[in-house]
């Protein structure tokens, strides 16, 4: 009697050690930065978001929350007034005085990484998992990805084996306009590579081109990010607002793909293995066999 | 038109309206204080005995986030009403703006410089970062102007057409200085960049205050003594020169107390536009262009108008914040062109 | 005394004025006249301080005009341009009260003075009106109503240059205003004044200069320097010079 007493008094204390442990966790989150709050939503947290940056819109449920502006230009009393208990973003929040006022009104302030590699993500996801109490589906969640990501490797080897890599370019533009070139050390270039391209251009970071050095380059694969069209209307107004690319082997050709930019916001997100298939279909025809 | 307000009834509108913009800043915003808690806070934060209770959220939003905003918002749009009063004093022209001396193109350059420098060096110290990029802008403000004044300066006398066309082609050429450095800066760096020029009272705390309500003291103690030299230099130069003033060290002092003041400001604060041209014509058009009226009341007329645009950049979206360039621009340039509109032939 | 010693004044390769030796007498309105480019108004401009000449000096009472400057200066001499810039809507007595800024005579004595000077400029009725509603004439006599309030109510040891002060007024205001000019050299002031009209320099004036090309053809009494010969000469105009009926001094008549 008094054993089992005593078992109980141990299930229930450690029960509610567990909900006190549990309550200890931030219920109310506000996110920064497309990915991060896709990892939020993919662990599990989205019943937590009261409110997200500009740049998260996925999935499409969290542009129902209140928005709390672009990410680098966020507002302290903006912020509070939703009563985070946390706030979560990458480095590239700000401004840094807000963040610090923030903090000063006990809001839990977390910077994740932006870096697009793997061990970034590793260190993000653990993060993520234990403030959001959900360390199990974290690591889950990052075996699958690696799962995913060694399979695309499987996936391209074979492909190279029968076809070279192709060159390609990636462009980020607004309605077609002033497009940017994605070089090193983007979200972007670390697409292009897991998805088997060579990226033509070697600058680093983002930088428009000219006219010419695009036709130089001539690229067998287009890649094009547009922050304002979608599908056909901005493969149109890419090539309406910038004819040189007509004339490159990818135009005529016809092997221009449409990558969502918000993939390329916040470090690496869920949708990339997706993305990378899809991309590495489009480098390899016929040869990565769907 | 000779209806014109008197001094005394424009005076105690204004303060009125301040008073109101002052309060209206403190106790509105996304977060909704009661208003007991707002008022007790602010005695609290005078130094009055209040019990603390329940007031923490309170004295955090009003002392550290609200105050030092309004204060921030006080000084710049006061020093850019006075800044706005002096250059349309300088040229003689009521559509002048301080941007015509090429302080802000030169605020925002030396910015850009103090940032691309520092990350240079592995970014800029925490310690003394901000402070280190104020200066930074504030002296590009002054060298940008201080080489207008000069390329205007010939034979001892300050040809201010001169001024004006190398305030554009200064101007132009910081513009794209800012480009150049936009285009080499890496992400890091683009990011704080970018801040520089949505101007935004955002993120004000008290250190960075400082100096700009130094500045703005100054400026705003100065520039009265001066006003019935500078209702003088109206007539023309040299018919100002005929009673007896200084009109070379008359439009030095502007051209200082404009590269100071507006400089200090958009170090502070980033570009806000529209401030300088508008607030000094209102005025006018209530009071007449008698400078001992136009300039305190202009102090008063710019800092009321900035808070209120303030208030509109962060209730609009909340919890999201219009940049206050474009509020000051969308009262701004309708009212410009209403004016350009009603101006007598 | 404003006086200059063989004033010479190039503009790059031309001479614009060359020798002229002039002495302004208090009590005494010295007309300037000469045909277009003649150099009446760079004198003027050499006069006030304003062109530094190239060779000779101007000298205010004992000191170098170039020395003399601000309040001092102000409150001894007074010059009334031939246009004016102000784009300002100012009333009319805070424009005529600018000319009280070299002083600190207080307010309500400023303010008789504005409303005399305004009387004297026949400007009285213009008062409380906004400066850029008036007409070119009104203006016009609103800055003389300022430059006589610079040195009111004038007297010996304070000089008035005025560069044609009548050029867009109407007949009667022609004389109002040069009526008050001679006034104020009765009191004491020296006055020159640059005239296109040649009655009313006849008229008004104690003594006359004559300048062609820059040079000084006469300096005299209007009776030796209006005569038909020196005023074909310079003007190339054929006058007759008759006697004003009632006043005494030289009419001149075009043929």
């Amino acid at each position: 009697m008094r054993l089992r007493t005593r078992v109980v008094a141990l299930c229930v204390g450690l029960l509610a050690s567990h909900q006190a442990a549990a309550a200890e966790l931030p219920q109310r989150w506000v996110s920064a930065g497309g990915a991060v709050s896709e990892w939020v939503s993919a662990l599990g947290g989205e019943a937590k978001l009261v409110g997200v940056d500009t740049t998260s819109q996925h999935p499409e449920s969290l542009k129902a929350l209140p928005s709390i502006g672009y990410q680098r230009q966020l507002s302290a009393e903006g912020i509070l007034s939703l009563r985070p208990q946390i706030l979560v973003g990458t480095e590239e929040m700000g401004p840094p005085p807000v963040l610090s006022q923030i903090r000063n009104a006990g809001v839990q302030v977390e910077l994740f990484s932006a870096q697009p590699d793997v061990a970034a993500l590793q260190g993000n996801l653990q993060h993520l998992g234990q403030l959001l109490g959900a360390e199990d589906q974290a690591s889950q969640a990052l075996k699958v990805y690696q799962q995913q990501l060694d399979q695309q490797k499987v996936r391209i080897t074979e492909a190279q084996l029968k076809q070279k890599a192709p060159g390609v370019l990636l462009l980020i533009g607004n309605a077609g306009g002033k497009p940017l070139i994605a070089g090193k050390d983007t979200a972007a270039d670390w697409l292009l590579q897991r998805a088997g391209g060579h990226n033509l251009a070697t600058h680093t970071g983002y930088k428009p081109f000219s006219n010419e050095s695009l036709a130089s380059l001539n690229p067998e694969v287009l890649v094009f990010a547009d922050r304002a069209l979608t599908g056909d209307a901005a493969r149109a107004a890419l090539f309406k607002e910038n004819p040189i690319l007509s004339s490159t082997r990818a135009a005529k050709d016809g092997r221009v793909l449409e990558l969502d930019p918000t993939l390329l916001v916040g470090g690496l997100g869920p949708r990339l293995p997706e993305a990378l298939k899809k991309l590495s279909d489009g480098f390899y025809p016929g040869a990565t066999g769907q | 038109m000779t209806t014109l307000v008197k001094p005394r009834t424009l005076f105690i509108s204004l303060s009125l309206l301040c008073v109101l913009a002052i309060w209206l800043s403190l106790a509105l915003g996304p977060v909704s204080l009661p208003l007991i808690d707002t008022l007790r806070a602010a005695l609290r934060l005078i130094g009055l005995p209040i019990a603390p209770d329940g007031l923490e959220q309170a004295e955090l939003i009003l002392g550290q986030i609200r105050l030092p905003r309004t204060l921030l918002g006080l000084a710049v749009g006061g020093v850019l009403a006075l800044s706005g009063v002096a250059m349309q004093g300088l040229f003689r022209n009521p559509l002048a703006d301080p941007g015509l001396v090429g302080v802000s193109s030169g605020a925002a350059l030396g910015a850009a410089i103090a940032i691309v420098g520092g990350s240079a060096f592995g970014g800029l110290p925490e310690s003394f970062g901000p402070y280190l990029l104020s200066i930074c802008a504030f002296l590009g403000g002054l060298g940008v102007t201080a080489l207008v004044y000069r390329l205007g300066r010939r034979n001892g006398q300050t040809n201010v057409a001169t001024m004006l066309l190398a305030g554009i082609a200064l101007t132009a050429l910081a513009g794209s200085a800012v480009g150049l450095f936009t285009y080499l800066a890496d992400d890091a760096t683009l990011r704080t960049l970018t801040f520089w020029n949505l101007g935004s009272l955002n993120g004000a705390s008290y250190s960075r205050l400082w100096p700009l309500l130094l500045v703005t003291a100054g400026v705003a103690l100065w520039l009265p003594r001066r006003a019935k030299a500078l209702n003088a230099l109206l007539l023309g130069e040299s018919e100002a020169g005929h009673l007896g003033i200084n009109v070379e060290g008359l439009k030095r002092e502007l051209v200082f107390c404009t590269a100071l003041g507006v400089g200090a400001a958009v170090a502070a604060a980033g570009m806000i536009g529209f401030v300088g041209l508008v607030v000094p014509h209102l005025v006018r058009l209530l009071a007449g262009p008698d400078h001992r009226v136009l300039l305190p009341a202009s102090v008063l007329a710019g800092a009321s108008l900035l808070l209120f645009a303030d208030l509109v950049a962060r209730l609009a979206l909340a919890p999201a914040e219009l940049p206050i360039g474009i509020v000051t621009a969308f009262i701004g340039a309708p009212f410009f062109l209403f004016l350009l509109i009603r101006r007598p032939a | 005394m404003l006086r200059t010693e063989n004033l010479s004044i190039r503009r790059g390769n031309q001479t614009v004025l060359v020798g002229i030796t002039l002495e302004l007498k208090p009590g005494e309105v010295l007309g300037v006249l000469g045909p277009n480019g003649a150099g009446k108004s760079t004198l003027l401009g050499a006069l006030c301080g304003q062109l530094p000449p190239d060779e000779g000096h101007v000298w205010l009472d004992d000191q170098a005009l170039r020395r003399c400057a601000g309040a001092q200066r102000a409150q001894r001499l007074a010059v009334l341009p031939q246009v004016s810039t102000l784009d300002f809507a100012f009333r009319v007595e805070e424009v005529v009260g600018m000319g009280r800024l070299p002083y600190q005579s207080g307010r309500v004595r400023d303010a008789e003075i504005v409303a005399a000077a305004l009387g004297a400029a026949d400007a009285g009725h213009l008062s409380g009106r906004s400066y850029l509603a008036l007409s070119g004439g009104e203006r016009q006599r609103v800055h003389l109503a300022r430059v006589l309030a610079q040195l009111w109510p004038g007297e010996a040891g304070q000089t008035l240059l005025l560069d044609e002060p009548t050029s867009m007024l109407d007949p009667l205001h022609q004389h109002t205003t040069l009526q008050a000019v001679r006034e104020f050299a009765d009191r004491g002031a020296a006055v020159l004044v640059i005239l296109h009209d040649l009655n009313l320099a006849a008229r008004y004036c104690d003594r006359l200069l004559l300048l062609e090309g820059g040079r000084p053809v006469a300096l005299d009494t209007p009776q030796q320097v209006l005569r038909p010969e020196p005023l074909k000469a310079v003007f190339g105009l054929e006058v007759l010079v008759q006697m004003h009926p009632e006043r005494g001094h030289p009419l001149i008549i075009a043929r």
